[in-house]
């Protein structure tokens, strides 16, 4: 058994923040169900430059575990078979840009009419309501917009944002959080409701220390490269044939650090406190590198290691993915998708012990599961004849 | 009326410090989880973090909003005990030790199962509670590091660089609250609690989707590209007279629209942009040609024309100008209270908006040990007691 087995999930989402937060309740068991038009389906099933045979891998990754139901929802009978399904399902999860669910007849207010116990959820660029409710936004203009760019980088170098899209994944996360909450409402309850949030408020509720640095000083904080805020050394060092990281801020593992390294700076009265090593941060790491630069990062490594220090090196996707500890954490999953074959996916990063997540399914072909989701709406096969004759299904 | 909460009767054990594991427990306690945060009797450490009045700090108060407060000694038998006590009347515990050290203390998930076999208990560490680096200490950085986040961020040549934001433990904290809503569901079905395991590390990784998927089906190992998109262009920072402004033009229609507002349509028919292929391949002749023209006016000069143009763009705020943008305030994405020594404090509002059950800020940070006597009272434990336990330092 999975944990959200039994649970309906209509997944009306596009790109990458909505539909990894339904792929999300799929690997933990629920039944999701992607809605796309016929043709060409959803926008990422269009071929970039990451594709197998035909197919496209950034709709492979993100849709994994899901089926497909492909419906015209400018048809009449289309949303009539959408509104039929709502009343079969638990969640419903949307990312247009707010006013066109509406518009498409299959809005908060509509659906709620069909069935008051659902959970509808919504993610956008800005939120449902506010000034800027109606504009688009992208992942980059919500990282530009939150702070986190402002963060991100080096001093007075080009602008840099976070490398994975920050604001798109945890505006995901933040969505199925929300949708749990209110299925633990509505299950006391019996009512359903509407869940808001946008990828500004999420990259925004990532700024927890940033922001409060601000609050306390008054001065917006800066980019510090690899640095801490509030503590040194941790951040990366040189070796001599590259970069890894230590976190070696407090005075524990500072003195840990210092005796692995061979060297005696916590016994120096700039380095010995915590303010002290923040205070002389660039003397510090100047020192410390002297001392590293003469050594490889496996040398130092291994060292760090032994010593109980945290410490790591900065891997490529090539090493990370191929990394003994994330092989065995179960990571990196295999996959036979109908038409791409043999592919691969990011395995769940939450374990439960008893009613663990699985990625078991690729994802869907366009309408694979047209016919069967028909079916189990007591559509009779004749009336499916029909609609995929007029355009309605596919 | 005050709406009811989301979580309203859900019990959590709050055995967390610092950032993943106590942003997990204040995201079910904004949604109305009763969060007991338990601290050792000297108190966390963040408590001592950059203070604003004795035993509190900025550090502290940003990620334990919403939550009761108990100070325990869990190096005392009788510690373990008011532990135990108090895991037996939960519904979830959260802890984030490096694994091994719950079950020295007597307080792992197998321990406490026995005496609550409901209990959904929530580790949240560096590396995971399995595999070959469980036992290493892991803060953001090094997962940040060895997920591979590191090396997709920053400009290509430059220094290494992290995400400004701690994504690894936040990221971790986000994971963990979906694993405890998700076994306790579960538990609706089974009666029974369950482990749920989590790290930054898998966090990091998970957060990867796209840079795996880039690495996975081209082959080809995804570099940093300052603020640029590894499958799209334009789409990034570019430079104005005054600054730099985001611009998301990444489709067919939108790139057709941005070309003309920036006075440049005749690159649209141009072999080098025409598909969305070919822009990305010459992405940074195309950044040079855009630039020409964007440094000649304001950004806000853009920012103002790509809106009516309907073109998702954005300027790159400042911690302070990102709090104070009119937006960021309709969503009240600032909330304030009051703290006992501190005065007025301003925290980051959830962003998760429900319409019928919404989170709500409902009391400040705990003072160390605040509620101590009155969930000793509710546990059960005599006025003698608790007096016992005072003698022998096991509570301050």
């Amino acid at each position: 058994m999975k944990p959200l087995q039994g649970l309906r999930v209509i997944d009306l989402t596009q790109a990458m923040a909505a539909p990894f937060c339904t792929m999300n309740l799929a690997d933990m068991g629920a039944d999701v169900i992607k809605v796309e038009a016929p043709g060409e389906g959803e926008s990422m099933r269009q071929l970039g430059r990451a594709q197998k045979n035909g197919h496209s891998g950034t709709f492979m990754t993100m849709n994994r575990n899901k089926r497909s139901l492909s419906v015209d929802l400018k048809q009449p009978e289309g949303v009539e078979i959408l509104r039929r399904l709502a009343k079969t399902a638990d969640v419903f999860v949307q990312n247009y840009r707010p006013g066109v669910a509406e518009r498409l007849g299959v809005g908060y207010e509509a659906l709620r009419a069909v069935n008051p116990r659902l959970v509808y959820c919504a993610i956008s660029g800005f939120g449902q309501t506010g000034p800027y409710a109606k504009r688009g936004g992208y992942d980059l203009i919500a990282q530009g917009m939150s702070g986190v760019m402002s963060v991100t980088g080096e001093e007075g170098g080009q602008p840099a944002k976070s490398g994975v899209p920050l604001a798109d994944l945890s505006a995901g996360l933040f969505g199925a959080y929300g949708i749990l909450c209110a299925l633990e409402h509505r299950d006391r309850t019996g009512e359903g409701q509407l869940v808001d949030t946008s990828l500004l408020e999420a990259a925004m509720a990532l700024t927890v220390w940033e922001s409060a640095e601000y609050w306390l000083t008054g001065k917006a904080p800066k980019p510090v490269g690899s640095a801490h805020r509030l503590g040194a050394p941790y951040q990366a060092l040189r070796a001599s044939d590259g970069y890894f990281t230590v976190g070696a801020q407090s005075d524990r593992m500072f003195t840990a650090f210092c005796e692995a390294a061979g060297i005696a700076l916590h016994k120096d009265e700039r380095f010995a406190t915590r303010a002290g090593r923040m205070q002389n941060r660039p003397a510090l790491i100047e020192a410390i590198e002297q001392r590293t630069r003469g050594d490889t990062r496996a040398a130092w490594l291994a060292r760090l290691e032994k010593a109980g220090v945290p410490a790591g090196p900065i891997n490529d996707y090539a090493e990370a993915l191929a990394d003994p500890h994330a092989l065995a954490r179960g990571m990196v999953v295999d996959l036979v998708h109908p038409g791409a074959g043999d592919i691969k996916a990011l395995g769940v990063p939450v374990k439960l012990s008893a009613t663990p997540g699985a990625v078991e399914r690729a994802a869907p072909l366009l309408g694979q599961h047209s016919d069967e989701i028909l079916k189990e709406l007591c559509y009779a096969e004749s009336e499916v004849a029909a609609l995929r004759a007029k355009g309605v299904i596919q | 009326m005050v709406p009811a909460m989301a979580l309203d009767g859900l019990r959590v054990v709050d055995q967390t410090q610092v950032m993943a594991g106590p942003f997990c427990s204040m995201l079910l306690a904004d949604m109305g989880a009763e969060v007991i945060k338990v601290e050792p009797v000297e108190g966390e450490h963040t408590r001592q973090e950059r203070s604003i009045a004795p035993g509190v700090s900025m550090s502290f108060l940003a990620v334990n909003r919403n939550k009761r407060g108990m100070a325990l000694d869990l190096k005392q038998p009788g510690g373990v005990e008011i532990l135990k006590r108090l895991a037996a009347s939960a519904d979830v515990l959260v802890e984030n030790y490096r694994p091994g050290v719950a079950r020295r203390l007597g307080i792992s998930y197998d321990d406490l199962k026995v005496i609550n076999p409901r209990l959904v208990y929530c580790s949240v560490s560096g590396f995971g509670q399995t595999g070959p680096y469980a036992s290493r200490g892991g803060f953001d950085l090094i997962a940040q590091g060895m997920s591979g986040i590191m090396s997709a961020t920053g400009s290509e040549g430059g220094p290494p660089v992290k995400v400004g934001v701690p994504i690894t433990d936040l990221g971790a904290g986000l994971f963990a609250v979906f694993g405890i809503l998700c076994a306790l569901r579960a538990r609706r079905t089974t009666g029974l609690g369950q482990l749920v395991d989590t790290s930054l590390f898998e966090a990091g990784l998970a957060l990867s989707a796209w840079e795996a998927t880039e690495y996975w089906y081209t082959g080809d190992v995804p570099k940093r590209l300052g603020s640029a998109h590894r499958l799209n262009a334009p789409y990034q920072a570019f430079r104005a007279s005054d600054g730099h402004f985001t611009v998301g033009a990444a489709n067919q229609k939108l790139w057709g629209i941005f070309a003309g507002v920036v006075g440049l349509a005749h690159l649209t028919e141009d072999p080098r942009f025409k598909s969305p292929g070919n822009r990305l391949a010459n992405r940074a002749e195309l950044e040079k040609l855009v630039e020409a023209a964007t440094v000649r006016e304001t950004r806000a000069h853009w920012l103002a024309k790509l809106e009516a143009a309907g073109i998702p763009a954005g300027p790159i705020y400042s911690v302070a100008e990102a709090l104070a943008d009119p937006q960021a305030q309709a969503r009240g994405m600032t909330q304030e209270y009051d703290f006992p020594g501190a005065g007025r404090v301003r925290t980051l509002g959830n962003p998760v908006k429900l319409s019928r059950s919404p989170a709500r800020l409902r009391k400040p940070p705990p003072r160390l040990g605040e509620d101590n006597e009155a969930l000793l009272g509710e546990l059960g434990f005599s006025a003698q007691e608790i007096r016992a336990f005072r003698e022998r330092k096991v509570i301050p």
